[in-house]
C-alpha cells in the first residue's frame, strides 16, 4: 500500500467515526411533527370553542392529540437507541404535558379560569419547556420560540380580550406550526445530505 | 523524531471502528438497530460485537420483550477510553493531513 493509500485509508476512517457519531445522534431529532400536531390541536380547539360554543372542544381535541402523539411517539421510538439527550428532552415535554393535562381541566371544573389566566399560565410554561429543550439542544430558533411564548404571556396579564386572543393565535402558528414544519424540513435535508455523503 | 503510534487492531476493523462510533453516541442500542446502521449481515455483526465483548469494549444485556429476545449493546469505559485513545492516534498519524 502506498503512503497517499494509506493516508486515504485512515482519513477514511476518521470521517467513518465522525459519521457514525453523528448518526447515534441524530436519534435526538425527527420530532417536527408533534410540534405542527399541537398547533392544529390547539387552533381547532380555539376555534371550535370559540365559533360552536361547544363545551367539549377543548377535551375531545386535546385527548385526541394525546393519543396520536402516544402511539406515534411509541411507533417511532421503539426502535431507537436511547439517548442521555433523548431522554432529557423528552422529561421536559412529558413533564410539561402532564402538568397541562392535570392543572387545566382542574381548572376548568373548579371554575376558577379565564381566558387571560388561560392564556398567561399555558404560554408561561410553553416557554419554560421551549426554552429548557433550546438550552439543552443548543437550538436558536427554539429559544427565540421560547421568548415568543413569555411575551404572549406577560401581555395576558396586561392586554385586552381581542389583541390578547389575536397573539396567543400568532404565537401558536408562529411557534408549533411554523416551528414543527422547519424541524421537519431541517431534518429531512440533514437525512439528504448524509444519505448523498454515504 | 517521535516514534508514531499504533493504531489498535481490534479498533481497526472498519465494522468495529463503525460499532463503537456508534455506540459512543448513544446509551444503550438494540442488535436490529446497529444492523440497519451498519448495513451488516446478522452473522458478521454478531461476530464482530464478539469480539468487541471479548476485548472488553461493550457490553450486552440479553432479554425477552414480549417474548421475543432482544440484545442491547452498550459501550464499557474501557471500550470509550480505547475509541478516544485511537482517534488521537490516528489524528497523530495523519499529522497535518487532516483538513488538507
Amino acid at each position: 500500500m502506498t503512503a497517499n493509500n494509506e493516508e486515504l485509508e485512515l482519513k477514511d476512517r476518521l470521517s467513518l467515526i465522525e459519521s457514525m457519531i453523528a448518526e447515534g445522534r441524530r436519534t435526538t431529532e425527527r420530532w417536527g411533527w408533534v410540534f405542527v400536531l399541537w398547533g392544529v390541536a390547539n387552533i381547532t380547539a380555539i376555534l371550535w370553542a370559540a365559533l360552536a360554543h361547544f363545551p367539549w372542544a377543548w377535551p375531545i381535541t386535546m385527548i385526541t392529540a394525546w393519543v396520536v402523539t402516544i402511539v406515534v411517539a411509541v411507533r417511532k421510538t421503539a426502535k431507537r437507541p436511547s439517548t442521555t439527550l433523548g431522554r432529557a428532552v423528552s422529561a421536559i415535554w412529558i413533564a410539561f404535558g402532564i402538568s397541562m393535562m392535570l392543572l387545566f381541566p382542574a381548572l376548568g371544573i373548579s371554575g376558577r379560569i379565564d381566558e387571560y389566566i388561560q392564556i398567561s399560565v399555558g404560554s408561561a410554561m410553553l416557554g419554560m419547556a421551549y426554552a429548557a429543550s433550546a438550552i439543552l439542544l443548543r437550538w436558536k430558533a427554539q429559544f427565540a420560540c421560547a421568548l415568543v411564548w413569555w411575551c404572549s404571556s406577560i401581555y395576558a396579564c396586561f392586554g385586552k380580550s381581542t389583541p390578547v386572543a389575536v397573539v396567543y393565535l400568532s404565537a401558536i402558528f408562529l411557534c408549533m406550526i411554523v416551528f414543527g414544519v422547519y424541524g421537519m424540513i431541517s431534518d429531512w435535508r440533514m437525512r439528504r445530505r448524509e444519505a448523498s455523503h454515504a | 523524531m517521535p516514534e508514531l503510534p499504533e493504531l489498535n487492531p481490534v479498533i481497526h476493523g472498519k465494522l468495529r471502528l463503525a460499532l463503537l462510533s456508534l455506540l459512543v453516541g448513544v446509551e444503550e442500542a438494540e442488535f436490529t438497530w446497529l444492523r440497519a446502521k451498519t448495513g451488516s449481515t446478522d452473522g458478521n455483526l454478531g461476530a464482530q460485537l464478539l469480539k468487541l465483548e471479548e476485548a472488553g469494549y461493550v457490553s450486552v444485556e440479553k432479554k425477552f420483550v414480549q417474548r421475543k429476545p432482544q440484545s442491547l449493546y452498550r459501550i464499557t469505559e474501557a471500550g470509550r477510553a480505547a475509541l478516544t485513545e485511537y482517534v488521537h492516534a490516528l489524528r497523530q498519524l495523519l499529522g497535518g493531513a487532516i483538513g488538507a
